[in-house]
C-alpha cells in the first residue's frame, strides 16, 4: 500500500512534469488533470483501490514524462495569448 | 601580370588582417566575461532580504484559489489556519518554487507547512531570486 509521503511525492512529480509541456493548453490541462485526479481519489479507503490508483498515477507519470519530451520537439512557434504578460 | 599578383596578394593579406583583428578582442572579452560570471552573485547566488521574501510569499499564498486572502498573516499555518490540505500545501510549495525560480527538493518541501517556515527556508537559500 502506498504511503502518504509516496502519494505526495507522486503528486509533486506529476505537477513538475505537467509544468514541462511547452504548449500552454497542454500544460494547463495536465496540471488541472493531475489535481482533479488526486481530488477524485481523496476519499479512497480500500487498500486495493488505493494501490490501483497509485499504480495508475505512476504509469501516467511515465506517459507524461515521455510526451513532454515528444511535444517539445513540436513546440508551438508562437506563445498562446494567455502567456503574454499584460502591460 | 606580376603587378596583378602583387596587388592580389597585398589585398589578400590586408583582408586577412582585417578579418582577424576584430575577432581576437571579442574572444578575450568573452573569456574575461566567463571568469567574471563565475564569481558574480548571479551564479554564486545571494541571499534575499527576509522582509521582501515574506511579502512575496504572502502575495503568492493570497493568490492561491482556495485561500481566503483576509486570513493570510505572516504566521499563518497552511493546514491549521488557512484550511488547506496536504495536496494544496504541495501546490503552494510548487507556486513558491515558480516565484523564486529554484527547485525545492522533496525532503525540504515536506517540511514547509506554514508561511514562517517558508520564509526562513527561502531567505536562507542562496539560489532564491
Amino acid at each position: 500500500m502506498a504511503l502518504r509521503a509516496e502519494v505526495l511525492s507522486l503528486f509533486r512529480s506529476l505537477l513538475r512534469t505537467a509544468a514541462k509541456f511547452s504548449d500552454y493548453n497542454i500544460r494547463e490541462y495536465a496540471k488541472r488533470r493531475v489535481i482533479d485526479g488526486f481530488l477524485d481519489n481523496r476519499g479512497l479507503t480500500d487498500p486495493s483501490s488505493i494501490a490501483a490508483a497509485f499504480a495508475d498515477g505512476k504509469s501516467q507519470l511515465e506517459v507524461a514524462k515521455r510526451q513532454a519530451v515528444v511535444y517539445s520537439l513540436y513546440a508551438p512557434r508562437i506563445k498562446s495569448v494567455m502567456e503574454v504578460e499584460s502591460p | 601580370m606580376a603587378a596583378m599578383a602583387a596587388v592580389r596578394s597585398a589585398l589578400l593579406s590586408h583582408l586577412r588582417v582585417r578579418v582577424e583583428s576584430p575577432a581576437a578582442p571579442a574572444v578575450a572579452l568573452s573569456f574575461v566575461h566567463i571568469i567574471r560570471r563565475r564569481f558574480s552573485n548571479e551564479v554564486m547566488g545571494s541571499f534575499l532580504d527576509k522582509s521582501e521574501v515574506a511579502d512575496r510569499i504572502i502575495t503568492v499564498v493570497k493568490n492561491f484559489q482556495k485561500v481566503d486572502p483576509s486570513k493570510v498573516t505572516p504566521n499563518a499555518h497552511f493546514q491549521k489556519d488557512l484550511g488547506l490540505d496536504s495536496l494544496d500545501t504541495v501546490e503552494i510549495v510548487m507556486a513558491l518554487e515558480e516565484e523564486f525560480g529554484f527547485e525545492i527538493p522533496d525532503n525540504e518541501a515536506d517540511k514547509i507547512d506554514s508561511i514562517n517556515v517558508a520564509v526562513d527556508f527561502i531567505a536562507s537559500h542562496p539560489q532564491a531570486k
